[in-house]
C-alpha cells in the first residue's frame, strides 16, 4: 500500500494574503478575524497575524474597529497607490483629514487625534500639501484659522460662508443690490395692487408675493453670478423685514404647490412706515449753517 | 423729577411768569412739599412776593395745597404738579386743535382760558366777543350768543371743565358740605365732582364792544372795573372753568393712531378707525386699554355718508384691519355682525416703537436701525447671530453694536456657563428693552427742548439792542400814521433802520421761528413717549 500522502496545503504566506484579499472582495464591508479563521482553519494564528500585518503595512488592507471587534477591509486600489511612499505618520494624518470630510479639520484637532508633536504635524502637513493630497481652506469665522481637507473636496458652506462670501470677504454690495431689487419688486407689486382699485381684500392679496416668486424674479434678473437658493432669498427678505419695509405672513399651503416648504408658504408685501421721522430728530443742531 | 425736567420747568416758568415765580417754583419742585414760611425762608424772598407767586401758580393749576404733616391743625403745605408746568409746552397745540375743531371762536376761548388759568364763563364770553369784534370790519360785531354756543360745545365734548371746588371753612355758593381739607397726597380730581360738565344758567345777552384806539387807556380801566361789578350780576360767580388737558391728550392720541393707520393701510381704513374712535370718545375711560366694543352694524350706521362704502366692503376693511400685524383693531365677538375694539395700548406701544426706530435711524444710519429692529424682534441675540441675520459685515456690525451700547440704547445680558464669570465661558447676548429706552429718549427730549429755549433766549439777548430799536421805530411809525403824516416823513422814519440791520432782523426772526417750530416738533415726540409710558403704568 502506498502511503497516502496528504498534500499539505501550502502555507505560503503569499497564498494566505491572496486568500484574505479574495475574502475581502467577497465581503466588501469588511471581514473579521473569525471569518478568516473559518475559511482557512489550518492556518495558524501566528501565520495569519503575519499575513494581516504584511497587508496592512503594504497598505492594501484597512483596519477598522466596530463594536464587535476588528474588521479588515480591502483598501481602494486608487487611494492605496496614493499614499504609497509615505510613511506611517503621514498615512495617519492623511487618514484623520480624510475622516473630517468636507468640513475640514484644524491643526490642533489633528494633534489631539494623532498624539503627534506639533513640529511633526507641521512637517507632515507641508509634505502632504506639496504632494497635492490636501489643501488649506481659510475659515470665514476666524480669518486666522486654517482648516485642512482633501484636495478634491468642496469646502462646506459653514466654512466658506455660502453664497454671500467670495474669498472670505463678505460681499456687502451684492447683498445691498439684492436687497434693493427685492424691495423694488415688492413695492411695484403693492403699487399695482393699490392702483387696481378693486375691493380691499383682492388688493391686499394681489400685493402679496411668495418667496418662490421673488426667487424666480431674482434668478431671471440675472444679477447674481452665484446660484441662489430659496433660503438665500429668504434671508435677504428677512433683512428687508428688519429694515421695516416689508412684512411677512405665513399661510398653510397644500403640499406640492410650487414653493411650499413643509406645508407652509411665506408671503411678503411692501409696507409704508407708520410714522414720519419723529420731531426729536428734526431739531437743528445749532452748529450747522444749513438750518440757519 | 429728573434734573432735565426741573431745568425745563424753570425755563418755562421764567418765560411765562417771570423770575420770582421761577425761583419759587423751582425751589418747590426740588424740595417736594413745603410750608409757606419754610419756602419764604429758603428762597430768601419777601413773604408777600412768595404769596403772590403761589397764587399765580395755583391759578394755573400748577400748585396744590393741602393739610400738612401735622394734620389739619398745622400749617398748610404746598407742592407743585410738574406735569402741568410741562403742559405749557403744548399750549400752541391745544389752541390749534380748538381752532381746527371749533373755528376762531373756539380758538380764542381756549386761548383766553389758558392765559388766565381759570375763568368764569361770562368773563370769557365777553373778552372773546370783544376780541373778535375788534378784528371784524367796521359796523359788525360779534354776538354773545355765538360765543356762548361755541363755549357750550366745548363743554359738551369735555374739552373744558369746571375747576374742582375748594372745600373751604365757610359755606360756598354751590352748597358744598363742610369737608375738611383734603390731604396733600390726594388731590380731588375734577371728574369727581358730579357737575363737572354742567353749564351754569347765565343771563348774558349783548354784543362785543369795539375798542376805539383813542380811548385805549381809559376803556381798559373802565372795562376792568366793569368786569368786577358785572360778575355779580351774571349769576355764575364762583364757577370757574379750566381746560381739560386730559381730553386734549386723548384727542391727540386718537389723531396719532388715525394718521398711523392711514400711512400703513389706506384712507378708507383710517376713516373707519376715526369713526370708531369718535363713537367711543366720551364712553371710554381715560386709561382704558381698549375702546368700548362696537358692532359692525353700528359702525356702518355711524359712517359719514360722504364716503359711500357698501356693507360687505366695510366688513372686508374691518377684517384687513384685524389681520394687520400692527393690531390696531381687534375683534372681540361675533354678535351684531362682529364686535370690534381699537387696541389703544398696543397702538401706543407700536407708535413708541416706531419713534425709537426712527430716532436710531436718523442718528446712526439705516444699518444700525436694521440691527436695532432685529434686536427688538428677536429679543436676545449673540454677536454672531446679529451679523448673520442683519447681513452686515462682521467688523461693521461690531462697531455699530458698540456705538448703540455706549448710547445705552442696547443692553448686554451675560449668561455664564460657569459660576465664575470667566469671559471665555460666558454668553453675551444683546437685547433691547422698549420701556427703559423710551424713558431714556424722553429725558433726551426734555433736554433738547431746554436747549432750544435757552438758545432762543440767547439769540434774543444778543440782538436786544436791535430789537428794541425796531420796536421803537414801529411805534413811531404807528403813531405817525394815526395822526396822518405825509409819506415823506414815513419813509424818513423807515430809513432809520439801515439795510444790513434789516437783514439781520430778518435772519433773527427766521432763527427764532425755526427754534420755536422745532420746540413744537419735539413736543410731539414727548407726547407720544409720555402717553406710552403712562399707558404701561397701572391706572391710579
Amino acid at each position: 500500500m502506498t502511503e497516502v500522502k496528504v498534500k499539505k496545503e501550502s502555507t505560503d504566506p503569499v497564498d494566505i494574503e491572496n486568500r484574505i484579499k479574495e475574502l475581502c472582495l467577497q465581503f466588501p464591508h469588511g471581514i473579521t478575524d473569525q471569518v478568516i479563521q473559518n475559511d482557512m482553519p489550518h492556518v495558524e494564528v501566528q501565520q495569519r497575524a503575519m499575513a494581516i500585518n504584511r497587508l496592512l503595512s503594504v497598505g492594501q488592507l484597512d483596519l477598522l474597529k466596530n463594536s464587535n471587534g476588528l474588521l479588515y477591509r480591502l483598501k481602494d486600489a486608487q487611494s492605496a497607490s496614493k499614499v504609497k511612499g509615505s510613511d506611517n505618520q503621514e498615512k495617519l494624518v492623511y487618514q484623520i483629514i480624510e475622516d473630517a470630510g468636507n468640513k475640514g479639520i484644524w491643526t490642533r484637532d489633528i494633534r489631539y487625534k494623532s498624539n503627534l508633536p506639533l513640529t511633526e504635524i507641521n512637517k507632515i502637513l507641508k509634505n502632504l500639501e506639496s504632494k497635492k493630497l490636501i489643501k488649506a481652506v481659510k475659515s470665514v469665522a476666524a480669518s486666522k484659522k486654517k482648516v485642512y481637507m482633501l484636495y478634491n473636496l468642496q469646502p462646506d458652506r459653514s466654512v466658506t460662508g455660502g453664497a454671500w462670501y467670495s474669498d472670505q470677504d463678505f460681499e456687502s454690495e451684492f447683498v445691498e443690490v439684492l436687497n434693493q431689487q427685492c424691495f423694488k419688486f415688492l413695492q411695484s407689486k403693492a403699487e399695482a395692487a393699490r392702483d387696481s382699485k378693486q375691493s380691499p381684500m383682492v388688493q391686499r392679496n394681489s400685493s402679496l408675493a411668495t418667496s418662490h416668486e421673488v426667487w424666480k424674479y431674482i434668478c431671471e434678473l440675472g444679477i447674481s453670478k452665484v446660484d441662489l437658493s430659496m433660503e438665500d432669498i429668504e434671508t435677504i427678505l428677512n433683512t428687508l423685514i428688519f429694515d421695516g419695509k416689508v412684512e411677512m405672513t405665513i399661510i398653510a399651503a397644500k403640499e406640492g404647490t410650487v414653493g411650499s416648504v413643509d406645508g407652509q408658504m411665506k408671503l411678503y408685501r411692501g409696507v409704508n412706515p407708520i410714522i414720519q421721522p419723529t420731531g426729536l430728530v428734526k431739531t437743528p443742531c445749532g452748529l450747522c449753517p444749513v438750518t440757519f | 423729577m429728573t434734573a432735565q425736567e426741573v431745568r425745563l420747568c424753570g425755563l418755562l416758568l421764567q418765560e411765562h411768569f417771570g423770575d420770582v415765580v421761577e425761583k419759587v417754583g423751582t425751589h418747590l419742585i426740588c424740595s417736594g412739599v413745603l410750608t409757606l414760611r419754610a419756602l419764604a425762608h429758603e428762597t430768601k424772598l419777601p413773604l408777600d412776593l412768595v404769596k403772590k407767586s403761589l397764587c399765580v401758580l395755583m391759578q394755573h393749576g400748577m400748585c396744590a395745597f393741602g393739610a400738612g404733616r401735622r394734620g389739619p391743625a398745622g400749617p398748610v403745605e404746598y407742592h407743585i404738579i410738574c406735569e402741568h408746568i410741562l403742559h405749557m409746552l403744548r399750549y400752541p397745540r391745544y389752541i390749534y386743535t380748538a381752532k381746527s375743531l371749533y373755528g376762531d371762536t373756539g380758538e380764542l376761548i381756549v386761548e383766553e382760558i389758558l392765559q388766565s388759568g381759570q375763568m368764569t364763563m361770562s368773563s370769557t364770553v365777553k373778552t372773546v366777543a370783544d376780541r373778535l369784534t375788534h378784528n371784524m370790519p367796521e359796523g359788525q360785531s360779534m354776538d354773545y350768543s355765538e360765543v356762548v354756543s361755541a363755549f357750550s360745545r366745548l363743554v359738551e365734548t369735555h374739552f373744558l371743565q369746571r375747576c374742582p371746588p375748594m372745600a373751604s371753612a365757610g359755606s360756598s355758593s354751590s352748597g358744598a358740605v363742610n369737608t375738611p381739607l383734603p390731604a396733600v397726597t390726594q388731590p380731588t380730581k375734577p371728574e369727581d365732582h358730579p357737575e363737572c360738565y354742567r353749564l351754569p344758567y347765565i343771563n348774558l345777552t349783548g354784543q362785543g364792544k369795539r375798542r376805539r384806539s383813542s380811548e385805549d387807556g381809559e376803556a381798559e380801566q373802565r372795562a376792568a372795573k366793569k368786569a368786577k361789578t358785572d360778575n355779580s350780576e351774571r349769576g355764575d360767580e364762583g364757577i370757574y372753568w379750566q381746560v381739560n388737558f386730559q381730553r386734549f391728550h386723548l384727542h391727540f392720541r386718537d389723531q396719532a393712531i388715525i394718521s398711523a393707520v392711514s400711512c400703513k393701510l389706506d384712507q378708507a381704513s383710517s376713516e373707519i378707525v376715526r369713526t370708531m374712535l369718535r363713537m367711543s370718545e366720551v364712553t371710554t375711560p381715560a386709561h382704558a386699554a381698549f375702546t368700548q366694543a362696537l358692532s359692525a352694524n353700528e359702525i356702518f350706521r355711524a359712517f359719514p355718508s360722504s364716503y359711500n362704502i357698501a356693507r360687505p366692503i366695510l366688513d372686508q376693511y374691518l377684517t384687513l384691519l384685524v389681520d394687520d400685524p400692527m393690531e390696531f383693531v381687534g375683534r372681540t365677538g361675533d354678535s351684531g355682525g362682529g364686535m370690534y375694539v381699537v387696541n389703544l395700548h398696543r397702538a401706543l406701544a407700536n407708535l413708541a416703537r416706531a419713534t425709537l426706530e426712527s430716532v436710531v435711524q436718523e442718528r446712526f444710519g439705516s444699518r444700525s436701525a436694521r440691527i436695532f429692529r432685529l434686536l427688538l424682534r428677536k429679543r436676545h441675540l449673540e454677536q454672531k447671530q446679529v451679523e448673520d441675520f442683519a447681513m452686515v459685515p462682521a467688523k461693521e456690525a461690531k462697531y455699530m453694536l458698540y456705538t448703540l451700547l455706549s448710547e445705552n440704547l442696547v443692553q448686554l445680558q451675560e449668561i455664564p456657563k460657569t459660576p465664575d464669570y470667566a469671559p471665555s465661558r460666558t454668553f453675551y447676548l444683546y437685547t433691547v428693552n422698549q420701556l427703559p429706552t423710551a424713558r431714556l429718549l424722553l429725558q433726551h427730549c426734555y433736554k433738547t427742548v431746554g436747549n432750544l429755549i435757552e438758545r432762543r433766549l440767547y439769540e434774543t439777548k444778543e440782538n436786544k439792542r436791535l430789537l428794541e430799536k425796531s420796536q421803537r421805530i414801529e411805534a413811531i411809525l404807528a403813531s405817525l400814521q394815526a395822526t396822518g403824516a405825509e409819506a415823506a416823513q414815513l419813509t424818513e422814519v423807515e430809513e432809520m433802520i439801515t439795510a444790513p440791520e434789516r437783514q439781520q432782523l430778518e435772519t433773527l426772526r427766521h432763527h427764532i421761528n425755526k427754534l420755536d417750530s422745532s420746540e413744537n416738533q419735539v413736543d410731539e415726540t414727548i407726547f407720544l413717549l409720555e402717553s406710552y409710558i403712562n399707558s404701561t403704568q397701572a391706572p391710579p
